[in-house]
């Protein structure tokens, strides 16, 4: 729902307090990633114990239909799902930014064709062009899976760079370097760059949530990442080996849980820097 | 000089566009599998030829009727005239996993079972959403609102298939109150009884909740901050003064707050549209996410490419509608719109 997001940044939604529980959710769940699995050292993919057996104080999260442990899996798949998550909305972010930069400095015909482009990708629904394009791939590796992610993802960041832009390009700073003789280039990196870099940095975790969820919903179709585990691999064997009706739920509920809590924690961030960034929408 | 009405103007603009999005999507589709370096297509081909070796007849006649449809033996410019053109006659090839089935009539008998579950689902979430938006935006800073915003984010982040696993689980599986998978009982054989119409209801419930639950979420969470500027407006606090009742003036906020919402409707269909295919695949529903699913997993690619173009197809004259809609409820563009 990332087109649903960008319009709920307002000024009543957080305070700092919310602030915190998110941050505290989002670190917890970075700590079990990247840590997690010197505390906790199982292999994910090896076979350790019973099949499908229930969480106990041996398999804190139980196992799967193969007897792998789903605590290691969950491990390896935060750190598998925020990888793709990280690359993908860095991918977003570049083609976003530099479109938006293009359509709304240079204007005219660059602006028309840049925003109709924008404006068709808009239309086509991210996660079916994303179907259709891994489709095509018998191998996906995470770094396939992201860009397949990005090159889809970035027109809402082009829309809104793009109006930023605007609005910048004729204040008094910006005639004033243009008089001095500084060339399009520099204006753009040191005049405008500069001034819409909280509002990148909010887009950036918002893509970054987003990414994660789209990466969920491509490895549930059968077109994830064929290499490593993620969040939304485990969820995909749990529904194609059938765990929801045979009621194993440690196998579909935990990797849910922490895909949502990760997203839902990265939007509360976004929000409440937004608020911070933009001192106008505070208060009130 | 003739003044046509701007309302007409305002359509065929739109209609234009939406026709150049599909152009360009077409495009896309056919370029993907030849941009792709090895040819999947190709690659398949060569696969499907091996086994002709193997195993004559039927294999053989797959072939043929491959390398006829893809072309790939012909220029570049002629495939794409040829793809084109067979489009537009209503052809979209022919499945592989089910030859010699055509892909129209595979897809035409999954998608209703997609669209009966999409459209009441959007629609009630747009309506269940709006209103909750509107009411948290009105008991804000009170208890309510506290109470709802939270939840609101935390549904707009949750994937709807993964509430289906978890709806299923519950109410199915735990609870067996609702049935655990298809969309009737696998005995009976659809007609138009009020016996399968009960039984085809009781299976519609948890696919219909799990994305009417996920999507009031978004919804609410836009109507709330819309209605929250709305109510800053002048006119709200002019009609204050003039001791206009508290549920008049909400009725012209929610009236004027509404508006963008409509475009929202819009834009999120295909999101949804996404999610509820996948959904689908939880519920073993057998809609085209379902059939979609079978052609990936057999890699039946023009029955991928034609299940693509009908959903698109399908979305895109679904945004004319709203765009339609939009412009006959919004007095602004069908009074004074006039282009740029």
């Amino acid at each position: 729902m990332l087109r649903g997001v960008s319009k709920i940044i307002s000024p009543e939604l957080f305070t700092i307090r919310k602030l915190d529980a998110s941050l505290a959710v989002l670190l917890t769940i970075f700590a079990l990633g990247f840590v997690g699995s010197t505390v906790y050292p199982v292999q994910p993919t090896a076979v350790v114990g019973p099949l499908e057996t229930p969480p106990s104080q041996l398999y804190p999260l139980g196992t799967d239909a193969y007897g792998k442990d789903i605590l290691a899996q969950l491990i390896a798949g935060i750190r598998g799902s925020l990888q793709i998550g990280a690359t993908a909305a860095a991918i977003s972010l570049l083609i976003g930014v530099l479109i938006g930069l293009m359509a709304g400095y240079k204007g005219k015909i660059i602006d028309n064709l840049l925003m109709m482009l924008t404006d068709i990708v808009l239309l086509l629904p991210s996660i079916l062009l994303m179907i259709m394009v891994a489709a095509y791939f018998k191998w996906r590796d995470p770094l396939l899976v992201s860009i397949i992610i990005g090159i889809t993802s970035w027109p809402w960041v082009a829309r809104a760079v793009r109006s930023q832009t605007l609005s910048l390009k004729n204040r008094e700073f910006v005639n004033l370097s243009k008089m001095a003789g500084l060339s399009d280039f520099r204006i753009v990196i040191r005049d405008i760059l500069p001034n819409i870099a909280s509002y990148i940095f909010m887009a950036y975790v918002l893509l970054m949530s987003g990414a994660m969820i789209a990466e969920t919903g491509l490895s549930m179709i059968g077109l994830g990442t064929t290499q490593g585990v993620t969040l939304g691999n485990i969820l995909f064997w749990a529904q194609v080996l059938e765990a929801v009706r045979r009621g194993l739920w440690w196998w579909f509920i935990p990797p849910g849980a922490t895909l949502v809590a990760l997203a839902a924690s990265l939007l509360m961030i976004a929000t409440a820097l937004d608020e911070y960034f933009n001192p106008r929408l505070r208060g009130s | 000089m003739p003044i046509i009405s701007p309302f007409i103007i305002y359509i065929l603009r739109k209609g234009a566009f939406i026709i150049a999005t599909f152009f360009a999507f077409l495009l896309v589709i056919f370029a993907l599998p030849r941009a792709i370096p090895g040819n999947p297509v190709a690659a398949l081909l060569t696969q499907i030829f091996q086994q002709a070796q193997a195993n004559p007849d039927t294999v053989k006649a797959v072939y043929r009727k491959f390398l006829e449809e893809f072309g790939l033996n012909k220029p570049l410019h002629e495939q794409l005239f040829d793809f084109i053109s067979r489009l537009m006659g209503g052809d979209l090839g022919t499945s592989i996993a089910f030859y010699p089935r055509k892909v129209a009539d595979l897809v035409a008998s999954y998608l209703p079972w997609t669209l009966g579950l999409l459209i009441p689902a959007i629609l009630v979430a747009w309506a269940i959403g709006n209103l909750l938006g509107a009411w948290a935006a009105y008991r804000r800073r009170t208890r309510v609102d506290n109470a709802l915003l939270p939840v609101f984010l935390v549904l707009s982040q949750v994937p709807y298939y993964w509430l289906a696993m978890i709806l299923l689980y519950t109410l199915a599986v735990t609870a067996r109150v609702f049935p655990v998978a298809g969309a009737y009982p696998p005995a009976m054989s659809p007609s138009l009884t009020s016996t399968f119409i009960l039984a085809m209801l009781h299976h519609y419930t948890l696919p219909f909740l799990s994305i009417v639950i996920v999507a009031i979420g978004g919804w609410a969470i836009g109507m709330r901050v819309l209605v929250i500027y709305e109510l800053r407006s002048d006119y709200v606090e002019y009609s204050e003064l003039l001791g206009l009742s508290d549920k008049k003036i909400l009725g012209y906020v929610f009236r004027n707050s509404i508006l963008p919402q409509v475009t929202g409707l819009a834009l999120s269909m295909g999101t949804v549209m996404g999610g509820a295919l996948i959904t689908e695949l939880v519920f073993s529903y057998p809609g085209t996410g379902y059939l979609l699913f079978r052609a990936l997993s057999t890699l039946d690619y023009p029955l991928i490419q034609g299940t693509f173009i009908i959903l698109v197809s399908t979305l895109l004259v679904a945004n004319l509608i709203v765009d339609i809609l939009y412009a006959y409820i919004d007095p602004r563009i069908r009074v004074s719109y006039v282009g740029d």
